[in-house]
């Protein structure tokens, strides 16, 4: 036997020894000085054509290879600087638009660019694929361009100038028209292969692993870019962010990939910062979405008892730890523009709520109970389900019982926005600079079931979709503005949906990394002047 | 009561038996210690352990008491835990039984099906189950149950089989008993014991399943179970630790207290039997 | 030999008809969800309108009854077509063909080292049943087997890759190093050795304790009686005979496992952000995308099913009594 437990603690000793001599170096940045940025990323987009697919998920990765016609500011006229365009006016009657564009732009494939590019991108993508373009541009009639680098828009109704402007960097993204003329554009491997003029190139996908974008050595603005690499590492499980920024795997990590709630620490960690700026111009709004078909919330009073019944200051100290702001109305205060605070407002008070649904005819039954709803909240950020966690207890405060419906994205979209199954569902849109193409779609009546984000709760306000459809014609700025503050006033007047805070993201870097948040739409724009420290 | 005294005789079964029971008087007082819903939010938010004598465990991200979390998920996690096992072995016994008594094209069917249930992941099933109908309490049961009742079945079947031939039921036959009546009130109560041992082990995995379940965001968001627990304090799992760690010990406390009483079950079997000395 | 042909044929005509019912299965589950690859697809896009979710539908071929699309899957699939996975654009074929093997290799090298180590930890335990190395061990790996996978996972990765760096975060391999060779295959090393390690921990116990209880089975057989009688040490009797033949039940354990460990890196490869099987099927899910979802369960049923075959096999070649009997 002893001949036996000294082999066997020889052999124990043998593999422990094994396991700690392999020498393990720590991480690995490129070795050969290529000042390479690697950033997480949470999502794998099929398709990585801007022009087509106008979402963050998309330009968070494909921003850097194909650019819009300008891009959102912090410093500019109209909150906008130049990108492929160099100047862009609207005619008075809002029937044309013309864009200067900028001289010497190359296509990463090495072909010029030029005005038959917009034309194209605009005529047979914007206005005919994409998801927002869809609606800007559904007028547009034709693209005039009397020489290389003029491109004149001319619409069949007027179609405010504020709306095209507002919606630049996000509806204009430019694709070579060599590439996709004649093909199936939907279809076309250069959704994928992108070819754009950016300051960066979509050098390699590894699905599931990694997108590598390489320095655009051509580009238009020879001061750019300052990074020799940008590598997109996908890490789909949204804890491991922070850990792999300590861990020095990845020097950067934007969209609050980092928990909101681990901030306070890791804002601790030498050499890592904490930026909540760079999400201006893309601000989320957390969002009540009810379903009028269902009797009790058809009713106005039980509205307004769900509206008074939410702590806003909960909300945004606990929830969002401070990172959000309480909303008052439909459009955020972030949109100064647009913005009214001259609404109805609903202070936290659970007594006038009770009080409310007393009035309303619901009193409590004897197990202190009114009545039920399923809530159902969207799956995407963890603050949508806090938030439902916190509704339902609030809800029950004023004696509303709320069942919570947990489902993935698509099921979800699926049961609110086509089946109508639901009666209280927390939805998180994103504000998009105009509320055309942002708030009102919430709102606005006649959306067949089916299209996700959209007024899907049966809500029909005459009056209201009125004020929308005019705004959508009118071109005089000032008339325009005045609209969206009637339409404020009314919808947190009528409570179709309840805004109840919003939002802007938050991006966490290693301290070497330079130049984040330049810009109000930073995470989702060119990263044309972001560094590393050398 | 002669295998319970012989269970408890051995150590891993007396721990183990202890442990549970401490378990199951923690579900049972829930409703009595902490009246009220688990998931109200209570005090404020983060609150560490020890630091307010109202929350001694502390309190989590919204500000829900912890320790209310505890007893309230112990009632849950065992809950989920037993009805999966139930519902599995439910299952399991009626199409072992079937196979096994009917045998010729029913069981030929019957043993394809379970097959097939076999050589699907475990997990994977459990997931594409719960993520295609939605995290709730029923579907979580379901699909526990769904991936767990191959095993029985196959075990029921080997037993009605090995008995099937015996005097008894060849009796039962005889004096024109209805075969479904031979088959569930002679065969199976016979069948039963060996499928019961088995059943502990599937409570513990069901409980594992449906904290892995939680993990991935497919929880039923209304319950408080351990598994939903840890799965919101792994966000915070390097600033409030305990958020996650105190649930995290109550399920392996669980689940270890499971094993040593199986364990225990088959120590009481064997032990008549001599153990060599080396 | 001829054994081992006939049960080679019977268990490939038995695999036909599971395999259809499993294929018939995630068809069904797939068809009762709630939202399709179109709904999963507009939500990733953000949005989109009803013109063009119906023109999707058309595309994908969402908009034919279930039967009908079973029937075209089942078609394509006498010429090994897997189908065109809707979220990813590609075949289906292809992309599992990417993933499986990242997976097999953390599956094998977990396998390996959970059954040597836990093997070796059996034996150890079983040569001195009830004394307090035994008890510690029995306890530690069944610590170990009632860890929640994910946590010790989570655990681990804080502990070594986050707070000591000594291994790399996650990921199969060094993100675009794009190195070759041995190089290569050291730095995927590396990267396993958390994973790996995390999967062993856990089914470590089962090895042990079925190591453990099989050595205490054999202890009692004759021909060992009849080895102590010829006075043969103790320690050859336990490695050369004991041992030996305890490896046997160690191998059904074996193949019962394949599945188990198939299902368990789905946490794990999450956990750990390998680009593998498990993340590939919880995309597939998330997205929808019945033919993958399809494809992925019909892969792991018939890996499941071949490595039963091979231990059948194993176990044929090991115990010539078996094979004669068939048990199932």
């Amino acid at each position: 036997m002893s001949h036996f437990a000294l082999s066997r603690r020889h052999l124990l000793k043998g593999t422990a020894l094994a396991a700690l001599s392999v020498p393990f170096s720590t991480f690995a940045m490129a070795e050969d000085g290529t000042r390479r940025l690697t950033v997480a990323a949470d999502s794998e987009p099929k398709n990585l054509n801007p022009a087509i697919v106008a979402s963050n998920g998309v330009f968070y990765i494909a921003s850097k290879v194909i650019e819009p016609l300008a891009e959102a500011s912090f410093t500019g006229a109209d909150g906008l600087e130049p990108r492929l365009a160099t100047a862009w006016e609207g005619s008075a009657d809002g029937l044309s638009v013309t864009f200067k564009l900028r001289d010497g732009v190359t296509w990463h494939d090495g072909k010029p660019f030029s005005s038959a590019d917009v034309a194209f991108s605009a005529l047979e993508i914007w206005k005919k694929l994409q998801n927002l373009g869809r609606s800007v541009f559904a007028n547009l009639e034709t693209v005039d361009t009397p020489d290389a680098l003029t491109a004149i828009f001319r619409f069949a109704k007027p179609t405010p100038f504020q709306l095209i402007r507002n919606a630049l960097p996000v509806v204009t993204s430019v694709v070579p028209k060599h590439l996709y003329e004649g093909t199936d554009i939907a279809t076309n491997p250069a959704n994928v292969k992108l070819v754009g003029t950016g300051p960066f190139r979509l050098a390699e996908y590894k699905p599931g692993e990694y997108y590598r974008l390489t320095r655009n050595d051509a580009y238009w603005d020879k001061t750019a870019p300052k990074l020799d690499e940008i590598i997109y590492r996908v890490l789909p499980d949204r804890a491991a962010a922070g850990a792999a920024l300590e861990a020095e795997e990845i020097q950067l990590a934007a969209f609050s990939a980092v928990p909101l709630s681990d901030l306070a620490r890791i804002s601790k960690v030498p050499g890592i910062k904490v930026i909540s700026k760079g999400y201006e111009a893309l601000t989320y709004q957390l969002v009540v979405e009810i379903n009028h078909l269902r009797k009790e919330l058809a009713d106005l009073k039980v509205r307004q008892a769900i509206a008074h019944a939410i702590d806003r200051k909960f909300v945004v100290d606990t929830i969002f730890l401070g990172y959000a702001t309480a909303s008052t109305g439909p459009v955020p205060k972030n949109a100064p523009q647009f913005y009214t605070a001259d609404v109805e407002a609903y202070d936290f008070d659970v007594a006038k709520a009770n009080a409310l649904l007393d009035e309303a005819g619901y009193p409590r039954g004897t197990d202190g109970k009114r009545f039920a709803l399923k809530l159902l909240p969207a799956p995407y950020f963890n603050e949508t389900r806090q938030f439902g966690a916190y509704l339902r207890q609030a809800l029950a405060a004023i004696g509303i019982e709320a069942e919570l419906v947990n489902n993935d994205s698509a099921a979800h979209q699926k049961a609110v926005y086509t089946e109508h199954a639901f009666d209280l569902a927390i939805a998180p849109p994103v504000f998009r600079g105009d509320p055309a193409i942002s708030t009102t779609i919430l709102v606005q009546s006649g959306t067949p079931a089916g299209v996700p984000f959209s007024n899907q709760g049966g809500y029909a306000n005459a009056a209201l979709d009125e004020i929308i459809k005019k705004a959508s014609e009118t071109v005089d700025e000032e008339a325009r503005t005045e609209l969206y503050k009637t339409f404020q006033q009314k919808v947190a007047e009528d409570l179709p949906l309840i805004n109840v805070a919003e939002w802007g993201f938050i991006t966490v870097a290693r301290d070497t990394v330079e130049n984040v948040a330049s810009n109000p739409r930073w995470a989702v724009s060119n990263w044309a002047d972001t560094a590393l420290k050398s | 009561m002669g295998m319970m005294a012989r269970l408890l005789r051995t150590r891993s079964g007396l721990i183990g038996a202890c442990l549970l029971l401490v378990m199951a008087l923690a579900a049972l007082a829930a409703p009595v210690l902490f009246p009220g819903d688990p998931l109200a939010i209570a005090g404020p938010a983060f609150l560490p352990p020890l630091a307010d004598t109202a929350f001694p465990l502390g309190t989590d991200s919204l500000g829900r008491d912890v320790l209310a979390g505890l007893f309230h998920g112990a009632r849950a996690s065992l809950a989920v835990g037993l009805a999966a096992a139930l519902a599995a072995l439910l299952v399991g016994l009626v199409v072992g039984t079937v196979a096994g008594f009917a045998g010729g094209w029913v069981d030929e069917v019957l043993m394809r099906i379970t097959d097939a249930f076999q050589v699907i992941p475990r997990f994977l099933l459990a997931l594409a189950f719960v993520s295609v109908l939605g995290g709730s309490m029923t579907t979580v049961v379901i699909a526990i149950a769904l991936s767990s009742w191959t095993e029985p079945a196959r075990l029921v079947r080997a037993e009605v089989l090995s008995i099937r031939e015996r005097d008894y039921a060849a009796a039962a036959r005889v004096i024109g008993m209805h075969p479904a009546e031979i088959a569930f009130r002679e065969i199976l109560p016979i069948a039963l014991p060996p499928v019961l041992a088995l059943s502990a082990i599937i409570v513990a995995a069901a409980i594992m399943i449906e904290s892995a379940l939680s993990f991935l965001g497919f929880g039923d968001p209304n319950i408080v179970t351990w598994g939903s627990m840890m799965a919101e304090g792994r966000n915070v799992l390097r600033s409030a630790p305990f958020l996650s760690v105190v649930p995290g010990i109550a399920l392996l406390v669980t689940v270890l207290a499971v094993y040593l009483v199986s364990e225990g079950v088959n120590t009481a079997l064997n032990n008549n039997q001599a153990v060599p000395r080396g | 030999m001829k054994r081992i042909a006939a049960l080679l044929r019977r268990r490939l005509a038995g695999a036909v008809p599971v395999l259809f019912i499993v294929i018939a299965f995630a068809f069904l589950l797939l068809e009762s969800a709630p939202g399709d690859a179109v709904d999963a697809y507009l939500v990733s896009v953000g949005g989109g309108d009803a013109t063009l979710a119906a023109s999707l539908r058309a595309q994908y071929g969402l908009d034919q009854s279930t039967l009908s699309r079973l029937w075209l899957y089942l078609a394509a699939l006498t010429h090994f077509d897997l189908g065109w996975s809707v979220a990813f654009d590609r075949p289906v074929l292809s992309l599992i063909g990417e993933r499986l093997p990242t997976t097999l290799v953390l599956m094998g090298s977990a396998t390996l080292l959970s059954f040597g180590l836990g093997s070796f930890l059996g034996i150890v335990a079983a040569s001195h049943p009830g004394s307090l190395r035994d008890r510690l061990l029995s306890m530690a790996s069944l610590t170990l087997y009632a860890i929640p996978g994910f946590w010790l996972a989570l655990l681990l990765l804080i502990v070594f890759a986050v707070d000591l760096r000594w291994l790399p975060f996650s990921g199969f391999e060094t993100v675009a190093s794009h190195k070759t060779g041995l190089a290569r295959l050291a730095d995927i090393a590396r990267h396993l050795v958390l994973p790996v390690v995390t999967l062993s921990l856990i089914y470590l116990a089962l090895y042990l304790r079925v190591m453990r209880a099989a050595m205490g089975e054999v202890w009692r057989q004759d021909f060992i009686l009849f080895a102590r009688a010829r006075g043969l040490s103790a320690r050859r009797i336990l490695w050369r005979h004991v041992a030996r033949n305890a490896l046997l039940p160690l191998v059904t354990v074996l193949g019962l496992q394949s599945a188990a460990m198939l299902g368990g890196s789905i946490i794990i490869e999450s956990v750990f952000a390998i680009p593998g099987f498990g993340r590939l099927a919880q995309e597939a899910v998330a997205g929808r995308d019945a033919p993958l979802l399809v494809g992925l369960i019909l892969v792991s049923a018939l890996f499941v099913l071949s490595i039963n075959l091979v231990v059948d096999l194993l176990y044929a070649w090991l115990d010539p009594r078996v094979g004669s009997v068939e048990a199932r």
